[in-house]
């Protein structure tokens, strides 16, 4: 994602670029506000990307500038900020580090805290979050911020899918939450439409939601070549070639940038260039933002000869033909339900396999297609939505489908102060030696 | 209904003490039981389809043990307490359990509960955050998904006068406790806070009639109570979400002081409105669950300003401090909770805007915790005590 005070070599020319792109993205936010152009705070997988797009608002990556504090290991002090504030440390580190940079702002008079890594990000002209399944901070973080921002308004969407449930076909439920998602995407464009002052381009919205449609397709494209042996590109790069899709979509730059990737893994893959010297044993990260100041860890799995083909976290997209898509009635709808059935999707699978889930068959159907070897987690303090479930996930891939080894790191996104790097690579070690014990039974 | 020795507290106390006493009692006459975490879950619903409705609670002097293979300590610490005592055997009488789509330690632990304590009926509520109408419409086609779940599983039609049924039986209920809560706004309450939360914890593992005559019960004593003390208590109202034990209140009236209000998630935030008896049941109770009821995981934003919003948050506790002349409050949240923990300092400084001091604490759900936090409440209600002299 950033770059971090160990650099961290990458093995594709397209994650290099990655930290260059990330500062333009900050650049273009700060540039904006300047101009007196709009800006949103934003949520990723907030499902406005085309509306803002569309719209010409320039988003402020709320999470990303985080994970740059992080990254560049410049958190501390406004995780301090925050607690001065009395909110908690077990809360999500992205949304504490950027409270405190906010309330410094605000005690500042709106000038930016000091030394801010990269210029800062620009305060915002308004906030778009989502009351929805994928975390809290998605509608309580914005709710927070305005006690530092008060004449910033906030609209929060409620976009939710069905929740699996192994006697029910989701289906047969899916038009109420479509309708649902559709009037609050309605609603989410009347707010912009008001605070901009400009009218929605309805046709523009239409390209922008097709070329969304191609962005994922080629995303999927590209990262699927990493199935190939040696893997060319592993998940250590995927943290990086994430921010296209994440905080670019929508923007012919995201599309192009997969298209370059897809081309220089082709292109690695014929060369037979690999990530590690000697490509041994090949993990999944199975769940679990990384933490960001900590990314040359992902060096330290390729020392040992393993690579990451294929990692869960951040995969946000797939192939359109996989999702089945009934033929939408207008972009809002297609927005809504490519992200409906994007969640849903697996949901016939675990159906299928007596007491499975659908987070697992997403890790099986990855375990197969990627030939995976052990499975690694990482469970982050201070974010529940993602890292808590990992135990069970973990209990069910044995119970449901085979033993396979499973690694379970523990620290944060942003904190760094519950890591560990000797404890964490011994840990590392004695997973690299469960598998190589595996191979030598075999 | 039953009643020992005609005195309602002490039956409050058996309930309380041994929490799913009466429940399992009624097991063994027939009767079924439903489990459910947190307020946003429609009791009405569970009980027109014929269960006794039970909260889910936990027991802050459980040291969690059996919990930890299995669920995150990230986690609620109430909820990784709850589901330590589930584990444990101590909700073996449930049929079921309904868990809502609040806040993502409930959400995200679904699964967990599902696979680790195996029982016939599950249902997840997708809850929305929002009360807006397209998500009031929203919400009402969830639960008739959830009617139409519990109509599966108990094999016959839940119809709409079992629901409207169901409404009126709680509406007065809810009205009965509102009577309960008027006892504690004279000068002497004529109810302690320990009593008032015995009771509070009592009620969510009974029939609705058994709770409703219970408390009236309890009522009709209580006014017959003579004030102990000429002095006025410091008044002290409690804010947090799943607070089912009283260490705490314990702790605060030790000192003198008296809790008179709560804005607690199985107190207050529950009984301060009705269901409207609308023709389709089902309306009213989406109005009420997503609109009247003040969880944090409700956003409440109405278009205005900042402070119209503050005020659509937490204009109940404004009235709440005036009319049981509240003196302080303590606001009490659970480590690892977001709703809560992301209004910490919102909800201080609309409190402190009333010129009301409030303490606040983070905390995690066990006895051996409240002990620490013990000095500095008494510190802080001391100080205030000191000012009044
Ligand atoms: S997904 Fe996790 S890390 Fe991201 S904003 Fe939500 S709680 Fe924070
Ligand atoms: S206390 Fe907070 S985290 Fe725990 S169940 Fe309630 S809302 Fe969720």
């Amino acid at each position: 994602m950033a770059e971090e005070r160990k650099q961290r070599m990458t093995a594709t020319a397209a994650a290099a670029k990655i930290p260059k792109m990330v500062r333009a993205n900050f650049t273009a936010n700060l540039k904006a506000k300047e101009e007196g152009r709009p800006v949103a705070f934003s949520f990723i997988v907030n499902c406005y990307d085309e509306i803002l797009r569309a719209m010409g608002v320039v988003p402020a990556w709320a999470e990303s500038y985080s994970g740059i504090c992080a990254a560049k290991r410049d958190a501390g002090r406004f995780l301090e900020k925050a607690e001065s504030q009395n909110f908690s440390r077990s809360l999500c580190t992205y949304a504490t580090c950027g409270l405190g940079f906010e309330h410094w702002r605000n005690e500042l008079g709106g000038e930016m805290p000091p030394d801010a890594p990269w210029g800062g990000i620009a305060r915002a002209d308004f906030i778009l979050g989502t009351g929805q399944m994928l975390c809290d901070p998605r509608y309580k973080w914005p709710q927070a911020v305005q006690h530092y921002m008060k004449d910033v308004p906030a609209y929060i969407g409620g976009f939710y899918w069905p929740p699996y449930d192994e006697n029910m076909d989701q289906r047969e439920v899916e038009d109420y939450y479509l309708k649902y998602a559709v009037e609050e995407l309605r609603g989410a464009v009347a707010f912009v439409e008001k605070q901009t002052q400009k009218k929605m381009d309805w046709d523009k919205l239409e390209e922008i939601t097709d070329l969304v449609d191609r962005t994922w397709d080629m995303f999927i494209d590209a990262y699927e070549l990493r199935k190939a042996r040696p893997t060319p590109m592993d998940t250590g790069d995927a943290m990086n070639t994430m921010v296209p899709l994440a905080f670019m979509l929508g923007t012919q730059e995201a599309y192009d940038f997969y298209k370059e990737l897809y081309d220089e893994l082709k292109d690695k893959i014929a060369k037979k260039d690999g990530v590690a010297e000697d490509e041994k044993y090949r993990l999944l990260w199975g769940a679990g933002l990384p933490p960001w100041f900590a990314l040359s860890d992902f060096q330290y799995f390729n020392s040992k000869g393993a690579v990451f083909p294929v990692e869960r976290t951040y995969r946000e997209a797939e192939r359109i033909d996989r999702l089945d898509l009934p033929k939408p009635s207008n972009p809002l709808e297609r927005i809504a339900l490519r992200w409906m059935r994007y969640w849903t999707h697996w949901y016939d699978a675990a159906r299928k396999r007596k007491g499975s889930i659908p987070e697992v068959e997403r890790l099986i159907e990855y375990i197969e297609d990627y030939q995976i070897d052990g499975v690694v987690f990482h469970k982050a303090f201070s974010c529940r939505t993602w890292h808590s479930g990992i135990m069970l996930q973990a209990q069910l891939l044995k119970e449901v489908y085979r033993e396979i080894p499973v690694l379970v790191l523990e620290g944060d996104i942003v904190d760094i102060s519950s890591y560990n790097e000797g404890a964490t690579h011994l840990r590392i070690d004695a997973f690299i030696e469960v598998l190589e014990n595996l191979k030598n039974k075999r | 209904m039953e009643t020992a020795n005609g005195n309602g507290l002490i039956l409050i106390e058996t309930y309380y003490g041994d929490y799913g006493y009466r429940a399992r009692a009624l097991k063994q006459t027939g009767k079924r039981m439903m489990g459910y975490i947190s307020a946003a879950v429609p009791v009405e619903i569970m009980h027109a389809a014929g269960f006794i409705p039970v909260r889910i609670k936990g027991d802050p002097k459980e040291t969690v043990t059996k919990a930890y293979g299995s669920m995150e300590t990230l986690v609620c610490p109430f909820l990784l307490n709850a589901y330590n005592l589930a584990l444990k055997g101590k909700y073996d009488y449930l049929e079921g359990i309904v868990i809502p789509h609040t806040c993502d330690s409930v959400c995200r632990t679904y699964d967990v509960w599902k696979r680790n304590f195996p029982l016939p009926y599950y249902h997840f509520l997708n809850v929305p955050h929002l009360d807006s109408a397209p998500s009031q419409e929203f919400f009402k086609e969830i639960l008739k998904t959830f009617v139409k779940s519990l109509e599966q599983f108990i094999g016959k039609e839940i119809s709409g006068q079992d629901l409207a049924n169901a409404v009126l039986a709680y509406n007065d209920f809810r009205k009965t406790m509102r009577e309960l809560y008027d006892l504690r706004k004279p000068d002497q309450p004529l109810i302690s806070g320990i009593e008032m939360m015995k009771t509070l914890v009592a009620v969510k593992a009974l029939p609705v009639d058994e709770s409703t005559a219970l408390i009236r019960q309890i009522i009709n004593e209580a006014k017959g109570r003579k004030a102990s003390s000429p002095q006025k208590p410091l008044r002290v109202m409690l804010v947090s979400d799943q607070i089912d034990d009283t260490a705490l209140i314990e702790i605060i009236e030790n000192t003198g002081a008296q809790v008179v209000m709560d804005d607690i998630s199985v107190g207050s935030k529950l009984y301060f409105a009705d269901i409207e008896a609308t023709s389709d049941p089902i309306d009213g109770i989406a109005e009420y669950y997503l609109k009247k009821v003040n969880l944090p995981t409700f956003y409440r934003d109405k278009g205005g300003s900042y402070d119209e919003n503050l005020e659509l948050r937490f204009g109940h506790l404004k009235r709440f401090i005036s009319e049981f002349n509240v003196d302080a409050v303590i606001l009490l949240v659970y480590k690892n909770c977001d709703p809560y923990g992301f209004e910490v300092p919102a909800t201080i400084s609309y409190i402190e805007s009333l010129s009301k001091p409030v303490f606040y604490v983070e905390d995690e759900y066990s006895s051996s915790s409240s002990s620490a936090i013990k000095t500095r409440i008494e510190a802080f209600l001391e100080m205030l005590t000191q000012e009044r002299r």
